[in-house]
């Protein structure tokens, strides 16, 4: 963006930039105290309510979640689902959308429709087990990635994207010679990074918080994705469960344990996004194509 | 803007007498045949994950037992709806619902976009990107989490925000037990959850705009919330409107977890919305045919709201997602 | 529906558009060369074929522990059983989703856990469907199954057929756990009856028993549960009786009684007067765990006496002078002891006709929990490798100081053991801190004046369908007068909302089925 140096120019950027600071160290302060839990005590946490930087510093937590290598592997497991599903899932959905953005296509608003409908109604967890059960998917890890392989929303987004891109440029490229997929890939989706980036961006992160399809479809616990690990130890160590009983033989674990797993599964999917941001900036490409 | 973007309806320039419609049809169909290629990944994928399943919707009008299965379960017809609209509480959990959504679309629908376009005016990139980063942040926490860490800062029992209250001689306020609180800190939290992962998408669309726009309104002399309202808004306007349409659909269903975990006995009144009363109701019981047509009842309404949205949009001139 | 067709359509679209991508032979996207397409590794049920001796089975249990634990124990009882076994954990959470997907599928193992007796009521129309395999004719054959206590199994029927094994645990274990380093310094000694309790209370917040000069203590801390918070145990106390009692020959529930409501204005009177944290109402059990072991609170009552363990852990390490004591005995109005006891039972095992083919595969199985019902196998299972996660004190089990390898490697199979230690000769556990070794002791006590559940072994088909719907109003109207949002009028509306909503079907049911 071009810089204003008129006064008011900048008192609206320092304005700007004021309100924005706030509201980022509003987001970021609990996150703090979710990190800083993770590297205390947890006598240090039940004495203080809201700890941002620990008075004592302690390894424990992440000692004992390191000390087996179950989270190794259901780290493995959950970079491999993510990885292979984004990349399956962009593929198809990019092919998808792109086949429902060409206005010239009969047809297209029935399945735009029957893609919409189908955000609203679901046949429910058994049936669609059962489905999966046909297709022999039972414990692979292709029951991860396959039943939920088009997000309705994702794909719907995407072909708005693509419906932005002058016709123009296709037309032209057309008469090159390029097929549709050549269309696509050489010249819609290069146009379209940021959108691409956004989409990738939105499976990845649903892949990586992939948790039901886990429990239903994998009876092998060694095939667990992170969130699984994630979500038992939050919701033991939270006592969220209303239907928890009297029990005494297994009292909660740490609250430094819990906050310590949180960091460990969250942090991979946080560094997708800084490596994304820098296509958020390319859209000047358009503007230059075109002219 | 206008340079940008193609007006739809410009599309097809086909408008012929009968005759040579279904020639001229096939033609279109041959020449597209590489673009239904391209749809058969996806339409295969909905047609066997999404439509082949949907089959079980029809335990909303059995008595269904898992044992004896979809096709051997006893039919009741309507019993079940009938069930849930004469039940005594549900116009008051159907308004719970529906208040609620209209806090999502009403108050923070529009932050989002809101704080996009803020950070799209941040100058340097060094910025931008970090506040990006951070704002995105809370997306990761579960609600569990941010419930917790909620329930610690307004607690009456020597919560942050009340032991503030009593240090400067105000009353304590009963954040957690009141029906009057229970909106406001739904909706906060769902903003501070949310709100900065939802600019991504409204990041991705400014990204698109043409920056010789700018350049062009700058030397016409406009200021910088004049080039946004003119030229940045106009550019993301598509997007916004299909993610309103999308959202609408979801009218009544809100999810279960969140609203959950802060349900208690005392705010219930206005707390108990659809999804809660299912899980209580429905899911808890084993119910699963009342849970089914609960969900049923859900989907058509969402669906009445889709096409009345989409049809009015269309009206406008807008593309609409069908 | 073809198998993996699906998947083989995709990977030949895939191949196909790689090659129509590239308009005039340039460099080929990237997108197309990732071909992800997941093949099914097809590695279902691989269960190699072990020589023909050991029994397999296969079973399905929640999973309480982080995360499932590994081999070692497995293996163990493995060995002791001469069984091959395959464990399929889930987590305790979800689990009622994922029992419910696999019944429903009929993919249920041959042994499968529930979680608890709420999902036990939700599968007894399924077991008197005759979905599960009745076992109680065949309970003779095993010396050791045949030990399990009668009155547990009877509470554990269905129509007076048994089909399960249960999950023994103490009939009362719950009671209060206090500081009674607070109640010394004071001059207090344990609550004899309810206004003692109260004075405790009152004492612990306004007497300064932590001596920092401060008034920052309560008395009381509870949370969001009125059965396994302190309001059941305290309801007890008053002479409530459990769930249902008797009136004039007829059972009625709980909240028609006098006992009811007097827990009722206890409550009340102890919030009002600030002597019990005032979120009660909305606060976690890990909040309320935390209130008291950062030295907050004085009492914590309801949950089982035995959790005074790890309270005591946790409390040390904030307040590294405290003291805790366990006490049970506190007398109601009228003078007189009661305590509320559980079925017996945390949970039971099912059999599934779907999985388990015929009688001799069942009396494999049984063989197998018969066995697991011996000493050497209990042991394994619940306390671990003896020398490695316990050691033997004075004929107790004494676990060891390693909490973290017990915690991983024994707790996840610590929950499915069958029977009790009185049944399956396991050892007890060794106990050092004197605040557990009383809790034992009380517990005996508690059963002496032990107020079972009239409708523990009864069936209700009312109940089965809205009996939890029907329970939140009178929860939501029991915490609103606790909290003073309505007065017995109120509350009284609320009981005859319930009764005209299906309660007045769940007592007439209950009653013709006690007959």
């Amino acid at each position: 963006m071009v810089e204003d140096r008129s006064i008011s120019g900048r008192i609206y950027a320092a304005i700007n930039f004021t309100l924005l600071a706030l509201i980022a160290l509003i987001t970021v302060l609990p996150f703090v105290h979710v990190v800083a839990g993770s590297f205390t005590t947890s006598a240090e946490l039940a004495a203080h309510k809201f700890v941002l930087i620990p008075r004592i510093w302690s390894w424990d937590a992440y000692k004992f979640i390191f000390s087996t290598n179950t989270i190794f592997r259901a780290m493995g497991v959950s970079i491999g689902v993510t990885l292979v599903g984004t990349l399956f899932s962009m593929f198809i959905t990019s092919l998808m959308a792109y086949g429902l953005a060409r206005r010239d296509l009969d047809g297209r608003n029935v399945i735009n429709f029957m893609v919409v409908f189908t955000m609203l109604f679901t046949g429910g967890m058994i049936p669609t087990f059962l489905v999966v059960k046909e297709l022999g998917l039972i414990n692979t890890y292709a029951s991860l990635i396959l039943p939920s392989a088009i997000s309705a929303f994702n794909m719907i987004i995407l072909r708005n994207f693509f419906q932005n891109i002058p016709e123009g440029l296709e037309e032209s490229a057309k008469i090159d010679g390029c097929s549709d997929f050549g269309i696509l890939f050489k010249i819609v989706l290069p146009l379209s990074m940021p959108a691409i980036a956004t989409i990738s961006l939105f499976y990845a992160v649903t892949y990586w918080n992939t948790y039901m399809s886990a429990i239903l479809y994998l009876d092998d616990s060694t095939k667990w994705p992170i969130q699984v690990l994630l979500r038992q130890i939050v919701v033991l160590a939270s006592g969220m469960d209303h239907s928890s009983t009297l029990d005494g033989t297994v009292p909660p674990p740490d609250q430094t344990i819990k906050m310590a797993v949180i960091v460990v599964a969250t942090l991979p999917i946080l560094m997708v996004y800084p490596f994304l941001q820098k296509h958020f900036a390319k859209g000047a490409l358009l503007g230059s194509v075109k002219g | 803007m206008q340079e940008v973007t193609v007006q739809p309806g410009a599309a097809p320039p086909l408008r012929l007498e009968k005759k040579t419609r279904s020639s001229e049809l096939k033609k279109r169909l041959w020449r597209n045949k590489w673009l239904y290629v391209m749809l058969l990944p996806g339409v295969l994928y909905f047609i066997i994950f999404k439509y082949l399943p949907m089959y079980g919707l029809i335990i909303s009008f059995q008595n269904y037992k898992p044992y004896q299965g979809i096709f051997g379960s006893e039919w009741v017809g309507f019993e079940h709806f009938k069930r849930l609209f004469t039940e005594p509480e549900f116009f008051n959990i159907l308004w719970n619902t529906i208040v609620l959504f209209a806090l999502n679309i009403f108050i923070y629908f529009p932050i989002p976009i809101i704080l996009a376009l803020m950070l799209n005016e941040l100058r340097g990139n060094f910025f931008k990107r970090i506040f990006q980063t951070l704002v995105y942040l809370p997306h990761f926490m579960s609600w569990v989490i941010i419930v917790s860490i909620s329930y610690v800062m307004v607690t009456m029992d020597g919560g942050i925000i009340n032991e503030l209250l009593s240090y400067f001689g105000f009353e304590k306020i009963n954040f957690l037990l009141s029906n009057g609180w229970l909106r406001p800190m739904y909706i906060i939290q769902v903003i501070w959850r949310e709100a900065g992962w939802g600019t991504i998408i409204y990041l991705a669309a400014i990204a698109a705009v043409d920056p010789g726009l700018y350049e062009a309104a700058r030397m016409d002399g406009a200021g910088r919330m004049r080039q946004v309202w003119h030229i940045t808004l106009p550019t993301i306007r598509g997007v916004i409107i299909t993610l309103f349409i999308l959202k609408i659909g979801h009218v009544l269903d809100l999810g279960f977890e969140h609203v959950y975990l802060l349900l208690n006995s005392m705010n219930r009144q206005v707390g108990e919305i659809i999804d809660t009363y299912v899980y209580t109701a429905g899911l808890r019981q084993g119910q699963f045919s009342y849970s089914t047509a609960i969900g049923f009842f859900k989907s058509i309404i969402g669906l009445i709201m889709v096409m009345l949205v989409n049809r009015i949009s269309k009206k406008m001139g807008e593309e609409g997602v069908y | 529906m073809k198998k993996k067709s699906f998947s083989m359509l995709l990977t030949v679209l895939l191949a196909f558009s790689l090659v129509l991508s590239a308009c005039g032979g340039g460099e080929k996207s990237k997108e197309a060369t990732a071909d992800p397409t997941p093949a099914p590794s097809n590695s279902n049920e691989e269960v190699s074929t072990a020589p023909e001796e050991p029994t397999e089975i296969t079973i399905m249990l929640p999973l309480n522990t982080s995360e499932t634990p590994p081999d070692t124990i497995k293996k163990e009882v493995e060995k002791l059983t001469n069984t091959k076994l395959t464990y399929q954990f889930f987590p305790a959470d979800t689990y009622e989703e994922k029992l419910n997907t696999s019944f429903a599928t009929g993919s249920l193992p041959q042994v499968t856990y529930l979680k608890n007796s709420t999902t036990f009521v939700q599968m007894k129309e399924a077991i008197k469907d005759g979905q599960f395999w009745e076992i109680g004719p065949l309970l003779s054959e095993f010396p050791n199954l045949n030990k399990l206590k009668p009155e547990i199994l009877n509470n554990t029927k269905v129509d007076g057929k048994l089909y399960s094994l249960y999950i023994g645990r103490p009939l009362a274990r719950q009671g209060m756990i206090y500081r009674k380093d607070w109640a010394d310094k004071l001059g207090l000694s344990a609550p004899a009856n309810v206004d003692e309790l109260f004075e405790m209370a009152k004492a612990f917040t306004e007497q300064d028993p932590d001596g920092n000069g401060q008034k920052d203590t309560i008395g009381i801390v509870d949370r969001n549960e009125l059965v396994y918070g302190a309001f059941k145990t305290v309801s007890a106390w008053f002479g409530t009786p459990n769930y249902w009692g008797t009136k004039d020959g007829k059972l009625e529930p709980e909240f028609t009684f006098e006992g009811y409501y007097d827990t009722m204005d206890f409550f009340k009177k102890v919030r009002e007067s600030g002597y019990m944290n005032q979120d009660f109402a909305a606060t976690s059990k890990t909040d309320a765990v935390k209130m008291f072991t950062s030295g907050k609170a004085g009492m914590y009552i309801g949950g089982s006496m035995q959790d005074i363990d790890s309270l005591h852990k946790d409390l040390i390490k904030n307040v590294p002078e405290a003291v805790l004591d366990t006490h049970s005995m506190v007398a109601g109005p009228d003078g007189n002891f009661a305590q509320w006891m559980i079925p017996g039972y945390n949970n039971i095992v099912l059999f599934p006709k779907s999985a388990v083919k015929d009688e001799a595969e069942l009396r494999k199985i049984l063989a197998f929990f018969d066995k697991m019902m011996t000493p050497e196998v209990a042991n394994v299972m619940y306390w671990g490798i003896e020398g490695v996660h316990y050691t033997v004190v004075d004929g107790k089990a004494k676990p060891s100081s390693e909490k973290e390898l017990i915690e991983r490697e024994v707790k996840g199979y610590k929950d499915s053991v069958i029977g009790e230690a009185e049944t399956n000769g396991m050892y007890e556990s060794y106990n050092e801190l004197p605040g557990r070794i009383h809790a034992e002791e009380l517990l005996l006590e508690n059963v002496k004046v032990g107020v079972a559940d009239p409708t523990a072994a009864l069936d209700s088909v009312t109940y089965m369908e809205k009996g939890v719907e029907l329970q939140q109003i009178i929860t939501d109207a029991t915490y609103q007068y606790m909290y003073g949002q309505i007065d017995k009028a109120g509350f009284e509306k609320a009981v005859s909302d319930w009764k005209s909503r299906g309660g007045d079907k769940i007592i007439e049911e209950f009653n013709a089925a006690a007959k």
